[in-house]
């Protein structure tokens, strides 16, 4: 017997889980409480439709402007980093030891600088993307084949136009990288940090909700922030192929293990 | 037939040199105090020259290639190229095909050709024209819109090539440039390069490991010592031209050849 | 630069670093309120380290850690190296895992709480929900890291399936091994901190999350300091031995 393909196993597995969603709490197998059904959950989202977007908007508001900080910074310093030798060998380390700290317990010093609005919640979505683009943007400026450089400056290139020819293209894959886990950082931070202390946003209807046991709202919410997540991943990656039409499958190949180490590497503080 | 008309060395009527080296020294600081890469290089290329440098690894070669491009400044010495010194990288006096494929993969192939006019700011046109003709000289019309990962290792050096001519510099300077291909590439690549060489009249300085390679393409070959490089032996290569595969089964070519190996072989 | 030169510049960076918090905030440059000066966050620091429902605290904090990482990282270790083993399964499951990778975790919080409560267990569960992915997909990533012709060569010589293990999988496996460890103690630790932070009756999170919501913000410079030279600490040990076992790598 031939095995189904793996996408369709996915699509499968994926259909399952909606219908347990509905089916596990209808059967009683878990208390609606734990579980309210999807066609439950659905139904409140549109109900309470004009809630849900007032919410997102701030959340998209506050993504926005903490993404532009973190990518702004992260590939300002990240070049200098990664261009400057003696900056490299001197902050490079400190800056992969200071990963280690679980930003998350630095929100509430933004709570107390900056109060419970918006401006903490961009502050600390900030702080928690700005590691990986800061890290990839100096990773892929300092792996660009030194061939490049060299072939560059024998055709007598100038040092801006080393620049805008040759390094800010060649490292723009890696960077791209940086910029999809530094995005998804900035959101996963910005839901964190309207969990913990807020009064509004869509990590707040998740704590109001689950303060007064409305399951059916709280999961209403998930959704909300899936959503958000998956439109996110399928815009970064619709923005990597359209920059990376002349990278070859090789390349990538050769790259992947690489890849993989810096995914681990930046990834290091999905909360 | 213009390559059979082709003056060699020695010939009485020597043309004007074109890339003219005295007295060359390369040291750098190592772990271990100064290390001499490269002492006492004396070097004249007569115009419209091919020659080929080979010696064992680290030898100090592509040091020698370097300084030759401007790329790497000497300790010592003077260096020369169609009568002015070299200080620094001059794509319009030297032309540099580098080991593997250098392209940039983000541009295509007629992209990558005219980098170095897009350097010098060269009307848009001007450089598409430029470098369409020399991609049909290294025999790649037609595959100028591929990227560098949609041609083969043979192609990418072809490319190479052409950059390295667009901006039809008198001397062509080639640090091991078929080093990454199979044997039948190679060998294919080497003949090509001696159809261009003939059909632009270029000077070229061309760096490699097979003596096979060195013998089949040169006029003059220089067996460079262990380090501190320097010039151990010239070898004028007079075997006819245009050469052909049947000169490698030749004795003269192995004798060639093994003049060569033996000298390298007994270096300590 | 020389080796002693870079740290030495780091050194002056850090004193640079410690010497603001102290000047500008006694200065008046910055709100002493805001921020407190160093020297009397190390004060109110040495009194909380004294304090017994501190100490208990971080006894909490350490357990759910330690119970956690004990928990996510053989289970996924031994999930990532079956997907890695079968490539069927690899196939279905890799991409959901990328994806599973770019969520917030932590909006998953309140269903922990529905079902365990606010207490150890609930810390411990989401903890482990929220470091298990990184172990699986790295361990499979250790295992695709295991060159197919070290595989060859060994097998060519007669190896048994326990020698190939043993002499080829695990000395290749280590560097990444070792990598795994330390980002999933990261993922941990903050997990553990967030459901701490989020909803929960002790721990160093619960502290100093109340002590920011309290504005007392010397004692919560000094719990933030605590958890983060503890992490960093952690991460330095792992990153010596990442460093003594990839020295054969160049």
């Amino acid at each position: 017997m031939k095995r189904p393909s793996p996408p369709t196993v996915r699509r499968l597995i994926g259909l399952a889980l909606l219908i347990a969603w509905e089916a596990v709490p209808r059967l009683g197998l878990l208390p609606e409480l734990f579980l309210p059904p999807l066609s439950k959950t659905l139904a409140v989202l549109w109900l309470d439709s004009y809630i849900y977007a007032a919410a997102l908007m701030v959340t998209l508001y506050e993504v926005a402007i903490a993404m532009l900080i973190a990518c702004g910074v992260g590939i300002l310093v990240g070049a200098v980093v990664g261009g400057v030798a003696s900056i490299r060998n001197l902050m490079l380390p400190v800056f992969s030891s200071l990963y280690a700290i679980p930003i998350v317990i630095l929100y509430p010093i933004f709570t107390a600088w900056f109060g419970i609005g918006s401006e903490s919640k961009i502050a600390f979505a900030g702080v928690y993307g700005f590691f990986p683009v800061m890290l990839s943007t100096a990773a892929g400026i300092r792996t660009i084949d030194e061939q490049y450089l060299l072939a560059a400056r024998s055709m007598g290139a100038t040092l801006p136009q080393l620049i805008a020819r040759v390094i800010i293209p060649a490292s723009i894959p890696t960077v791209l990288t940086g910029l999809r886990l530094g995005g998804a950082l900035t959101i996963i931070g910005v839901v964190v940090s309207e969990m913990l202390t807020s009064a509004s946003g869509i990590g707040y209807l998740v704590t109001m909700n689950r303060t007064i046991l409305d399951s059916p709202r709280v999961f209403a919410a998930i959704i909300v922030v899936l959503a958000l997540s998956v439109a996110f991943d399928i815009a970064v990656r619709a923005l990597e192929r359209y920059t990376m039409v002349w990278q070859s499958a090789g390349r990538r190949m050769a790259s992947s293990s690489t890849d993989t180490s810096a995914r681990l590497a930046t990834s290091a503080s999905a909360a | 037939m213009q390559h059979m008309a082709r003056v060699s060395p020695g010939d009485g009527q020597t043309p004007r040199p074109a890339v003219e080296v005295r007295g060359l020294g390369h040291a750098y600081d190592g772990r271990d105090g100064v290390v001499a890469a490269l002492a006492d290089i004396d070097l004249t290329v007569p115009a419209g020259q091919f020659t080929v440098i080979v010696g064992p690894s680290g030898c100090g070669k592509t040091s020698l290639l370097m300084m030759l491009a401007g790329l790497r400044t000497p300790t010592s010495g003077t260096i020369e190229c169609d009568g002015r010194p070299i200080a620094k990288p001059d794509p319009e006096r030297v032309g540099v095909v580098f080991q593997e494929a250098s392209l940039y993969p983000w541009l295509t192939a007629v992209e990558n050709v005219e980098f170095p006019l897009l350097l010098k700011h060269t009307p848009r046109d001007e450089r598409r024209a430029r470098a369409e003709q020399m991609l049909k000289l290294v025999g790649l019309d037609g595959f100028g819109g591929r990227y560098p990962h949609e041609l083969s290792g043979g192609m990418k050096q072809r490319v190479s090539i052409a950059r390295g001519l667009v901006q039809d510099p008198p001397v062509l300077l080639m640090d091991e440039p078929f080093a990454a291909l199979d044997e039948q590439t190679r060998m294919t690549m080497g003949h090509e390069l001696l159809r261009i060489w003939s059909e632009t009249s270029k000077t070229v300085v061309f760096i490699t490991h097979s003596l096979t390679e060195a013998v089949y393409l040169a006029d003059e070959v220089l067996v460079m010592s262990a380090r501190p490089g320097r010039i151990l032996d010239r070898v004028p290569i007079d075997l006819p031209r245009p050469r052909t595969y049947q000169m490698m089964a030749t004795d003269k070519f192995g004798q060639l050849r093994e003049r060569i190996w033996q000298q390298i072989r007994d270096m300590p | 630069m020389s080796r002693s030169a870079v740290i030495l510049v780091r050194i002056a960076l850090l004193l640079a670093v410690l010497g603001a918090w102290e000047v500008l905030p006694r200065a008046g440059v910055v709100n002493p309120m805001l921020l407190p000066p160093l020297s009397q966050v190390l004060v109110v620091l040495g009194e909380i380290l004294k304090r017994g429902d501190f100490q208990e605290a971080m006894a909490v904090t350490a357990a759910e850690v330690l119970v956690a990482f004990v928990i996510a990282v053989p289970l996924g270790a031994l999930l990532g190296v079956l997907s890695a083993e079968n490539e069927y399964f690899g196939a279905i499951f890799k991409p959901m895992l990328f994806y599973v990778f770019s969520i917030p975790k932590s909006i998953f919080l309140p269903m922990f709480i529905l079902v365990f409560g606010i207490g150890f267990g609930q810390k411990v569960a989401y903890a482990t929900f929220s470091t298990i992915f990184i172990v699986i997909m790295s361990a499979s990533a250790a295992v695709e890291s295991v060159k197919a012709e070290y595989l060859l060569v060994a097998q060519s010589y007669g190896a048994t399936r326990a020698q190939i293990l043993r002499r080829i999988y695990v000395p290749s496996m280590m560097p990444i091994l070792l990598e795994t460890l330390r980002i999933s103690m990261i993922f941990n630790f903050t997990g553990v901190m967030i459901a701490e932070m989020y909803a929960s009756r002790t721990g160093v999170g619960h502290m100093i999350s109340n002590w920011g919501e309290n504005f007392m913000l010397p004692q919560l410079f000094a719990g933030v300091i605590v958890l983060a030279v503890a992490a960093m600490a952690f991460n330095e040990l792992v990153r010596y031995w990442e460093a003594r076992c990839s020295t054969w790598r160049g």
